[in-house]
């Protein structure tokens, strides 16, 4: 990639730096295909109120066949209510994104927090936020986060909190690491000379630096976040009046369309979930990619 | 006796769901188990017959001190009881011939049967019973298992081998359900057991063959494997037509099924409704589905308070008003919940008691149902004072806060989700805004006790006596003003059903008790506090090769009436030629499908993980 290797040469400005760093990116096709993959998805989801009557999705409401294959009304048949498949998949996307954006923006600001400031500080402050961190890494995850949205209460609420809680350690020690290696650079150095604060040097100086490592570990949480809410949701956690990916395939697994090969119901939001998963995880890698020159010699 | 759903059972259910989508796994092992088990009987000579234990399986052979269905099954079947139950939910003889009452309603004298023996010889006699009865009445540790069913019994006494008097100290309508197969009170040999007393506790009553008279003789049991039993062909009701009877216990249903479906079992009570379906189509499998003994509804908090009429709990005042709940109720498409929910396999239910017990069984009056009409409830509603506020969310006339109620659900019961779906939809029409809390089992018993609810989903069992199932209403079992000693359904109170209550425990035709019993489910059906919404079939698969298992006629729908293990036993006959089992895989497209998403979706799992440690190590 000749535009990361320009990198030291080219002007400091924004703009110019965003420009190579799409150029770099459209040379990767499979994070092309993952972002165009994630802006379909994103529209379809912001875009469904205008398509979808609550009507529609209502059980009390529709009167379609129950649990009917696909025909050419609905093209991907229907639930065991008599709703639209496809409606729901649609409508699903939202929630399931939410609460994976979501969750993952919490993990995000505090594993970054946390890992900034033990990779900062050092010393016993660094410790003991690093034995926490080691402490919920060794704790179960699954069972944490079921337990968590059970003290909560099941919805979509406690789901991405019990998300959040159990997913954030990786950030954490990803961002401590890369603060220590920052932190060891002259520039850094020289801040503290000059008589910058740890507020200054930790917001200034070492965060626009470990900015490119939590944006791709994000992308990769983003995933891992959805996977999860399908997990915990497919278990019987979420709110069985909301209607999200991991939602569906519980009603279609414990509603018997599984002995009833309805696989109109099955699969479409399992692939869903992959296209999504898939997305986030080429869009990250590909990120990853551009922004580190060292993965070019690997 | 009642029995609310078991935690047991629901947390079965759960471990099962943790067990993910590894539906196909159990079923292997478990037919390995079955065919070791049917090989090592094939050497006893003549027909045996090989049934599922039920999944709760045998706690201990003492009848005195087990709990678990699968050994009340075996004392069933190898222990006599004063009376049977018949296809209606009534007694009728089996140790008993005939039975009277006293005038002041307070002594029962029961006829016995002469001449009957006991395994090894010995005569039974009424001392047997009446030592059995009074070692239940005076013994806290006889008392363990099915002490409640002797609880205002006075004295129990044998004055001749064929006479058995038991005196109460009130009168007592359901003395003749004491000592029933399954639910009642086993007879023991007295002759056996008195050497025991002292040691009952730890007596596990394991020396075969056990010592009792019945259709069966338990010869061996395995802990966690099977109960061997051989036939009493001298039975008195009639002897079983098969020579041997094998009771199998199977951790899964699953496995049952698989074993079904291969030829290594023949009966299976209780299988799921998707288990159901993929048996339906099957080769050399019959189904069927009995009546329900349980209901499925929805409770409303009339105003929870204790015994002295202390109000407690935080459930919404809004719900004391009987016009409000009248509009729930009218606002809930029963018939939608067992066609979609239910996929047919129940019954609409509008009395208290379940159609398991024809004999208790109450339909409203013509003119008095409460059918599904959201118009009339909304013009209820208006007519009351309750106004619509932004968003349609009526308002409380009382308080000015809007209707906001919340609804507690079993979060490990897919039916409560599915209904609870319905329920919001149908509620938000009338102007009820309803919101969901998926609770576990003890979270919402717990919340029900302390009165901190609105609207809860609730599920019971019946047996064929409701004197348990109706008291749960009654006042008495309301909690003390310290919270403790509440027994109560839904904070139900209403003296003239407390008179009922009293008034049928005094009547001895059943016909009449049947007509209070009757009034008492009028009365809860009118106050709208317990809505009944459906009775599920309890669903049985069996051999085609065997007839007779499955008793009764079928109704209109298609149902037959509750079967009871202790006559399905008895009465299923080897069929003379018999069709050849073979399987189909009706549910294994499905399958395939569903384990072809699991591994889509695992493997993108997988991958994120893999990624994800990668991306860790290079740090």
């Amino acid at each position: 990639m000749t535009a990361a290797q320009t990198t030291v040469a080219a002007l400091p400005t924004r703009f110019a730096g965003a420009r190579r760093f799409a150029r770099a990116f459209r040379g990767r096709p499979s994070g092309v295909a993952g972002l165009v993959i994630l802006v379909a998805f994103s529209l379809l989801a912001l875009a469904a109120p205008l398509f979808i009557g609550d009507d529609e999705l209502d059980v009390t409401k529709v009167d379609g066949p129950l649990l009917a294959p696909p025909s050419a009304h609905y093209p991907l048949g229907t639930d065991q209510s008599g709703r639209s498949v496809l409606l729901l998949l649609i409508w699903g996307s939202r929630e399931s994104l939410r609460i994976g954006v979501i969750a993952t923006v919490l993990t995000v600001v505090f594993g970054s927090a946390v890992g900034i400031i033990a990779g900062h500080y050092g010393g016993f402050v660094g410790r003991i936020l690093m034995q926490v961190t080691d402490w919920f890494i060794a704790l179960p995850s699954l069972p944490l986060a079921i337990s968590l949205a059970a003290v909560l209460g099941q919805g979509s609420m406690s789901i991405t909190i019990a998300i959040a809680v159990t997913s954030w350690t990786a950030t954490a020690r990803l961002v401590r690491a890369q603060t220590l290696a920052v932190e060891a650079r002259p520039f850094v150095e020289r801040a503290r000379v000059l008589g910058a604060g740890d507020r200054q040097i930790m917001v200034k100086q070492v965060l626009p630096n470990v900015m490119p490592l939590i944006l791709v570990s994000s992308t990769l949480t983003v995933a891992g976040s959805l996977l999860s809410e399908a997990t915990l949701t497919f278990l019987g956690l979420g709110n069985p009046a909301d209607v999200t990916w991991g939602e569906m395939l519980h009603e279609a697994f414990f509603g018997g369309a599984f002995t009833a090969g309805a696989w109109w119901f099955l699969l479409p939001p399992g692939l869903a979930i992959l296209a999504v998963v898939l997305a986030f995880t080429l869009t990250g890698r590909a990120v990853e990619y551009v922004l580190d020159p060292r993965m070019e010699k690997k | 006796m009642a029995v609310r759903e078991t935690p047991g059972f629901r947390t079965a259910l759960a471990a099962a769901v943790a067990g993910g989508l590894l539906l196909a796994g159990p079923a292997a092992p478990g037919v390995t188990k079955a065919a070791a088990a049917a090989s090592s009987t094939g050497t006893s000579s003549g027909k045996t017959l090989r049934v599922a234990m039920d999944g709760s399986g045998v706690d201990t052979l003492n009848p005195f001190t087990s709990f678990f269905n699968g050994a009340l099954d075996i004392f069933g079947s190898i222990y006599p009881t004063l009376t049977s139950i018949d296809d209606s939910g009534a007694p009728k003889p089996y140790l008993a011939t005939s039975w009277t009452l006293s005038d002041d309603h307070l002594t029962w004298t029961f006829k016995l049967r002469d001449g009957l023996k006991w395994s090894d010889g010995k005569p039974l006699t009424a001392a047997d019973a009446a030592w059995t009865l009074h070692l239940i009445m005076t013994n806290d540790v006889a008392a363990t298992a099915n002490g409640t069913l002797v609880a205002g019994f006075d004295t129990v006494t044998a004055p001749d081998a064929t006479t058995l008097v038991i005196k109460t100290k009130k009168p007592k309508s359901n003395v003749t359900y004491s000592s029933i197969p399954f639910s009642g009170i086993p007879i023991v040999p007295k002759h056996i057991w008195e050497s025991q007393v002292a040691g009952l506790k730890d007596f596990k009553n394991d020396s075969f063959p056990v010592v009792g008279y019945g259709p069966w003789i338990l010869t061996d049991y395995k802990n966690g494997q099977y109960a061997k039993l051989d036939a009493n062909k001298s039975f008195v009701l009639g002897a079983p037509k098969y020579d041997h009877l094998i009771e199998q216990i199977y951790k899964e249903t699953d496995a049952a099924v698989a074993a079904l479906k291969s030829g290594q079992l023949d009966y299976i009570s209780g299988v799921n409704a998707t288990e159901y379906a993929s048996l339906q189509h099957v080769d050399g499998v019959q189904t069927a589905q009995a009546v329900g003994h349980g209901w499925v509804g929805l409770e409303l908090n009339p105003g929870a308070k204790t015994r002295t009429g202390k109000p407690i709990g935080t459930g919404n005042p809004a719900l004391h008003d009987p016009v409000l709940r009248r509009a729930i109720a009218l606002s809930i498409d029963k018939k939608t919940l067992v066609t979609k929910v239910l996929n047919g396999q129940g019954q609409v239910a509008e009395g208290y008691l379940p159609p398991a017990w024809p004999q208790w069984s109450w339909q409203p009056a013509p003119g008095k149902k409460q059918s599904y009409d959201p118009v009339a409830a909304n013009k209820l509603l208006d007519d009351a004072g309750y106004k619509r506020g932004p968003g349609g969310t009526r308002t409380d006339p009382k308080t000015g806060k809007p209707l906001n109620l919340r609804l507690g659900i079993h979060s490990d019961d897919s039916a409560d989700a599915a209904i609870s779906r319905y329920l919001v939809g149908w509620l938000k029409v009338v102007g009820i805004n309803a919101k969901i809390q998926a609770m576990s089992m003890s979270a919402l018993n717990s919340d029900l006790g302390k009165g901190n609810w609105d609207m809860l989903m609730d599920a019971w069992t019946t047996g064929p006596d409701p004197t348990y199932q109706l008291g749960i209403q009654s006042c008495s079992t309301l909690p003390k003003d310290d919270g403790t000693g509440g027994n109560t359904d839904s904070f139900f109170c209403d003296p003239a059903y407390d008179k009922l209550f009293a008034k049928q425990a005094t009547l001895f035709d059943p016909a009449e008790r049947a007509k209070a019993v009757g009034q008492m489910q009028e009365i809860l059906y009118e106050a709208d506090v317990d809505l009944m919404f459906y009775n599920a079939t309890t669903k049985i698969a069996a051999s085609s090769k065997v007839g007779g298992l499955i008793t009764g006629k079928p109704n209109a729908d298609g149902f037959y009436p509750a079967q009871q293990t202790f006559w399905s036993y008895l009465k299923a006959t080897p069929a003379s030629a018999g069709a050849s089992a073979s399987s189909s895989g009706g549910g294994s497209t499905g399958l395939w499908l569903g384990i072809a998403g699991a591994v889509i979706v695992l493997g993108a799992g997988v991958a994120v993980v893999r990624r994800r440690a990668g991306a860790d190590d290079r740090e």
